[in-house]
């Protein structure tokens, strides 16, 4: 097999979901296997350093990362299920960090991941840019090649 | 799951390496690779002086001449990776100055369902992050673009 461990992230949009399925129909024809990976970021509450003190702020941040944690954590839940079910071997990933393909290659380079597929643009949509900032990142930082998905 | 990968090269590393890349999936898939070169558009420089021929002048039949070796040796490089692994292969060269746009419509014209490309071409990595016509591949494409380095 040539692509043996594909790294897929995604983000919760549609694109996305399609991203989704072409990787699992690609790793079902080659019998890669698959880990999901979803980065949440750090949630900084920009309060006036006098308005609230620096306790509260770190309750308020925790409270968010722990809770956007655990909804990250049901939608790959879901999306290692599907791909089970369709056969392809499949393991998710929930990593919480401020930046997405940092966290996305340090996955992939410590998995020893061969390929990374993923959609070619995010939560901003299709309008705005030619192609995804994070896509772009990812793509321009690591040496593993990257499928992009539109 | 992919039937006919399309690799745009230019005959840097880089894209060899792509190329390489992409016979290994073909062949994986048993699928066939349809390899694109994308050559400039002949332009008189124009020097206006004397009305008289300006030197470095190369004439239309001159540059296909050229084009047409370059070509050759280009998805030469191709036909031969492809028949080393035993993957059916079709070679394609246009004259476009702007090459992301041939690729694009390569893709379609020859009915592609996967794009395998360097992220940088000729002009090497130390300039841009992403090579410029793989930027704009990636932009307008629609079919899936896996980007090697």
């Amino acid at each position: 097999m040539y692509y043996k461990h594909i790294m897929l992230p995604v983000d919760g949009t549609e694109l996305a979901r399609k991203a989704e399925k072409e990787c699992i129909a690609f790793a079902k024809s080659i019998g890669a296997k698959v880990t999901a990976i979803h980065v949440v970021s750090h949630f900084h509450l920009h309060f006036q350093p006098w308005a609230a003190p620096r306790s509260v702020h770190t309750k308020i941040e925790k409270e968010h990362e722990e809770e956007a944690g655990e909804i990250a954590q049901k939608m790959i839940s879901a999306l290692t299920m599907r791909a089970k079910a369709d056969g392809v071997e499949c393991d998710g990933l929930v990593v919480v960090g401020d930046h997405p393909y940092e966290e996305i290659i340090n996955s992939a380079e410590a998995r020893k991941c061969d390929l990374i597929m993923m959609a070619s643009h995010g939560r901003r949509g299709l309008d705005a840019v030619l192609l995804g900032s994070e896509t772009v990142k990812v793509l321009t930082h690591t040496k593993i090649p990257v499928l992009v998905v539109r | 799951m992919f039937k006919n990968i399309l690799v745009p090269t230019d005959g840097s590393a880089m894209s060899r390496r792509a190329l390489g890349r992409a016979v290994r999936l073909a062949k994986e898939q048993k699928a066939r690779i349809t390899g694109l070169w994308v050559g400039p558009v002949w332009q008189p420089t124009l020097y206006a002086y004397d009305e008289s021929v300006p030197a470095g002048f190369i004439s239309p039949r001159q540059f296909a001449a050229s084009i047409r070796k370059i070509a050759a040796r280009q998805l030469g490089a191709a036909r031969k990776a492809a028949a080393a692994a035993g993957v059916p292969c079709r070679v394609v060269s246009v004259q476009n100055n702007f090459p992301h746009m041939e690729i694009v419509k390569a893709a379609r014209r020859h009915r592609c369902d996967l794009i395998v490309m360097a992220s940088h071409g000729r002009r090497g990595i130390s300039r841009l992050l992403l090579g410029s016509q793989t930027s704009m591949v990636l932009a307008y494409a629609t079919v899936p673009v896996m980007v090697c380095r």
